[in-house]
C-alpha cells in the first residue's frame, strides 16, 4: 500500500469545502492537524486517494461521513460553563432585553436543545440564579430535549466526572453539588429546575409541542447537519419562537451556513440571532 | 493598514480579489454570504467593502441594507460587484447603500483605483 | 428560585395558536392569503402533503412579501418536488428580486436530482444570468455527465462570466478530462485577469491533485 499524502492543492480545495459548508476555516497553521486527521478518515473508509475520499464526502447522500469529518475536525466535549460567553450575554443581554418586550408575567422560556448529558441547561440556571437579579421577579421554563433517551436519563440523574465539572468556580461547585462516588452530584434543586424531554429536532410532529419559546440554545448539532436538514431546522425553531426571541449556536458555528430566517445581533459579549420583531 | 472585507460565495473570486488588494497594501478577510459579512462587520471596522450581488442566504443588497440600519456601525463604503448590471439592478445598490456599481469581470487595476477613490486616497 | 417546570403544552392548549386543524384544501388556499404570517406559515405547511399544493403555493409566491412566508413555500416546493413545483422554482431564477432567484437556487441545490432532467435546457437558456445559476446548481449535483456538461460550457458558452462560474466549478471537481478545455479557455479570453487567474487555478490544482 502507498502512503496517500495530502497535496499542497488537495488542502487548499478540502480547506474552502470545509469553510463553505460549516464556516470553519483552517490557516496554513492547521496543515498539520488537517493533514492528520484527513488521512485518518481516507483510512477509515478504506478511500484510495484524497480525491475518492472528497468525492464520496460531497455527495454521500446520508451524510455520515460528513459527520465523522465534523467530529475529527472539532473539538467535541460537553462540560460545565463551556462557551461561557453565551452564558454572560444571556444574564447581561439577552434577558433583560427579553423582559423589556414582555407585555405580561408570564415565564420566560428557554429551551437547550441538544441536552446531551445536561451541563448545558444545568450551566444555564446556575447562571441565571448567580448573575441574573431579574430572577427574584419573572419566572424562567428551562426545557431541555435530546434525541438519546440514554443520554437523557443521565441527564435526569445529573452526576458528572471531575472533568466536566472542572471550569466551574469552586464555590459554584460548593454550593450546587455533592461529591459523591469519585464524582459530584448536582443538587435536587437544579435537577427540578430543568425539564428534560426527548425530541427529534427533526420531526415537526415532535416539536410541535414546543411553542412560544424566548431563548433557544442549540449548540453543536446543526454543524452535523447537511443544507436540507439545516434550514429545516430553521424553520422549526421559527415557529417555536416569541417575535423578538434569541437563538444561540455553538461558537464554531455560524448562521451564515444555516438559514436567513433570523436577523444578526450583536452583543458586546456574543454574536445572537434573533426572530425579527418586524417585517423586514 | 486600511482592511477591506470581501464577500462573495465564489472562492476563487475571493482569492482574486485578496491578491488584487493585498498587492495594493490592504488587509483583506473574506465572507462568504452576506449573514457571515454582518457578523463580522459587526465585530471589527473595516474601510471599505466589496459586494457580490448574489449570493445564498443574503444577498448584497440585503446585507447593504441590514448593514446600514445599524448605526453604532462604522458605515463604510461599499463597492457592489455584479455579472450584469441592468439600470434597475444599479438602482437597487443605490438604494440599499452601495457607493459605486462595478461589472464582472474585474481587471485588477480598476478594482485598485475605485478602492483607492472610495478610500479617499489619492492615486 | 424562581425556575418553574411545565412539560410542553401540547399545540391545542395553546393561547395563540394560528393552526385550525381539520381544513380542506380550498380552505387553506385562501388561508394563503391571511393577513397574519403565523397563519400563512401554517397554511404552507398544511397544505404541503396535499395533491396539487405546488400550483396555489407558486402562486401564492409571485406576491408573498414576508421573507418566512416565502422560505416556508420554498421549502415546501423543495419538498414536493414534482413538475409544478419545479417550475415554479425554476421560473424564481427569472426574478427581478435578487433574494428570491437565490433562495431558489439553494432550493433547487438541495433537490439536484429533480432539477437533472431540465439542467441542460437552462445551461442553454438565453439569459446569461439564468445559465450562471444553472452551473451553481451544478455544483451539489451528482452526475456521471457533470464535468461533461462544465467542459461543454467553458467550450461553447459566448458569456465570460458564465465561462467563469463553470471554472471555478471545475477546480473543484475537474479531472484531467478538463484540462485542454481549460487552456483552450484561457486562449479564448486570453486579455482577461480573471478568466487566466482562475483558468490557472483550476489547472493547478487538477495537475497538482492527481499526482
Ligand atoms: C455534540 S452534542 C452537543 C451537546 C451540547 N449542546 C454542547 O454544545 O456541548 C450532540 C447531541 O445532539 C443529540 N442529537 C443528535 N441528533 C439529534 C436530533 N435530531 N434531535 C435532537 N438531538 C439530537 C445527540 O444525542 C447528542 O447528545
Amino acid at each position: 500500500m502507498t502512503a496517500i499524502t495530502i497535496s499542497n492543492e488537495d488542502f487548499l480545495k478540502f480547506k474552502e469545502f470545509f469553510y463553505r459548508k460549516t464556516g470553519i476555516l483552517f490557516d496554513d497553521s492547521k496543515r498539520y492537524f488537517v493533514d492528520k486527521r484527513l488521512i485518518e478518515r481516507i483510512q477509515a473508509t478504506d478511500s484510495e486517494n484524497f480525491r475518492s475520499y472528497f468525492t464520496m464526502v460531497r455527495f454521500e447522500a446520508s451524510g455520515n461521513e460528513f459527520q465523522n469529518l465534523v467530529n475529527t475536525m472539532t473539538v467535541n466535549e460537553t462540560y460545565f460553563f463551556r462557551e461561557e460567553y453565551q452564558f454572560k450575554c444571556l444574564v447581561e443581554s439577552l434577558m433583560d432585553e427579553i423582559v423589556s418586550h414582555k407585555k405580561d408575567k408570564s415565564p420566560i422560556r428557554i429551551w437547550s436543545v441538544p441536552s446531551s448529558s445536561g451541563e448545558e441547561p444545568y450551566s444555564i440556571a446556575i447562571y441565571l440564579l448567580e448573575y441574573w437579579s431579574g430572577i427574584n421577579d419573572w419566572d424562567v421554563e428551562i426545557m431541555s430535549s435530546d434525541i438519546d433517551t440514554q443520554i437523557i436519563e443521565q441527564a435526569k440523574r445529573g452526576h458528572y466526572s471531575a472533568r466536566s465539572v472542572q471550569h466551574l468556580p469552586k464555590p459554584f461547585l460548593a454550593k450546587y453539588f455533592r461529591h459523591e462516588n469519585d464524582g459530584y452530584q448536582i443538587c435536587d434543586d437544579l435537577r427540578s429546575a430543568v425539564e428534560f424531554s426527548r425530541v427529534n429536532i427533526m420531526e415537526t410532529s415532535e416539536v410541535r409541542a414546543y411553542r412560544n419559546m424566548d431563548i433557544i440554545f442549540c449548540r453543536n448539532l446543526l454543524i452535523y447537519f447537511d443544507d436540507a436538514s439545516r434550514r429545516q431546522v430553521a424553520e422549526i425553531f421559527y415557529d417555536a419562537m416569541k417575535v423578538g426571541g434569541f437563538v444561540c449556536l455553538g461558537h464554531s458555528e455560524s448562521m451564515s451556513r444555516i438559514s436567513s430566517l433570523f436577523r444578526v445581533r450583536k452583543f458586546p459579549e456574543a454574536i445572537v440571532y434573533q426572530k425579527p420583531l418586524e417585517h423586514l | 493598514m486600511k482592511h477591506i472585507l470581501v464577500i462573495d460565495d465564489a472562492a476563487t473570486v475571493r482569492l482574486y480579489h485578496r491578491g488584487i488588494l493585498e498587492n495594493a497594501g490592504y488587509s483583506v478577510d473574506e465572507a462568504i454570504n452576506g449573514i457571515e459579512a454582518l457578523e463580522k462587520a459587526l465585530v471589527k471596522p473595516y474601510d471599505l467593502f466589496i459586494v457580490d450581488v448574489n449570493m445564498p442566504k443574503l444577498d448584497g443588497y440585503g446585507f447593504l441594507k441590514e448593514f446600514r440600519r445599524q448605526d453604532d456601525a462604522l458605515q463604510s463604503p461599499a463597492i457592489m460587484v455584479t455579472t450584469e448590471a441592468s439600470g434597475s439592478d444599479k438602482q437597487l445598490g443605490y438604494m440599499s447603500g452601495a457607493n459605486l456599481y462595478i461589472t464582472k469581470p474585474i481587471k485588477p487595476n480598476e478594482l485598485v483605483n475605485y478602492a483607492r477613490l472610495l478610500l479617499g486616497e489619492t492615486l | 428560585m424562581a425556575f418553574i417546570k411545565k412539560t410542553a403544552t401540547p399545540i391545542h392548549c395553546t393561547e395563540h395558536d394560528e393552526r385550525h386543524t381539520e381544513r380542506d384544501f380550498a380552505d387553506l388556499v385562501a388561508e394563503l392569503g391571511a393577513e397574519n404570517e403565523t397563519a400563512r406559515r401554517w397554511a404552507v405547511r398544511d397544505l404541503t402533503p396535499l395533491p396539487d399544493a405546488s400550483q396555489p403555493l407558486v402562486a401564492r409566491l409571485a406576491y408573498e412579501e414576508s421573507a418566512s412566508v416565502r422560505a416556508a413555500i420554498l421549502n415546501a416546493l423543495a419538498q414536493i418536488g414534482d413538475h409544478a413545483a419545479i417550475a415554479g422554482l425554476i421560473h424564481c431564477l427569472r426574478s427581478e428580486d435578487a433574494g428570491l432567484r437565490n433562495e431558489a437556487i439553494e432550493v433547487l441545490k438541495a433537490i439536484p436530482q429533480h432539477v437533472e432532467p431540465v439542467i441542460h435546457t437552462l445551461l442553454n437558456d438565453s439569459d446569461s444570468d439564468v445559465r450562471i445559476f444553472a452551473v451553481n446548481i451544478l455544483e451539489s449535483l451528482r452526475h456521471k455527465d457533470v464535468e461533461k456538461w462544465l467542459i461543454e460550457v467553458i467550450e461553447k458558452d459566448p458569456h465570460i462570466n458564465v465561462c467563469a462560474t463553470a471554472v471555478d466549478l471545475l477546480s473543484e471537481v475537474g479531472t484531467e478530462r478538463a484540462l485542454p478545455a481549460l487552456k483552450q479557455l484561457k486562449i479564448r479570453f486570453e486579455d482577461d485577469p480573471y478568466i487566466c487567474f482562475t483558468t490557472d487555478l483550476a489547472l493547478k490544482r487538477i495537475e497538482d491533485g492527481s499526482q
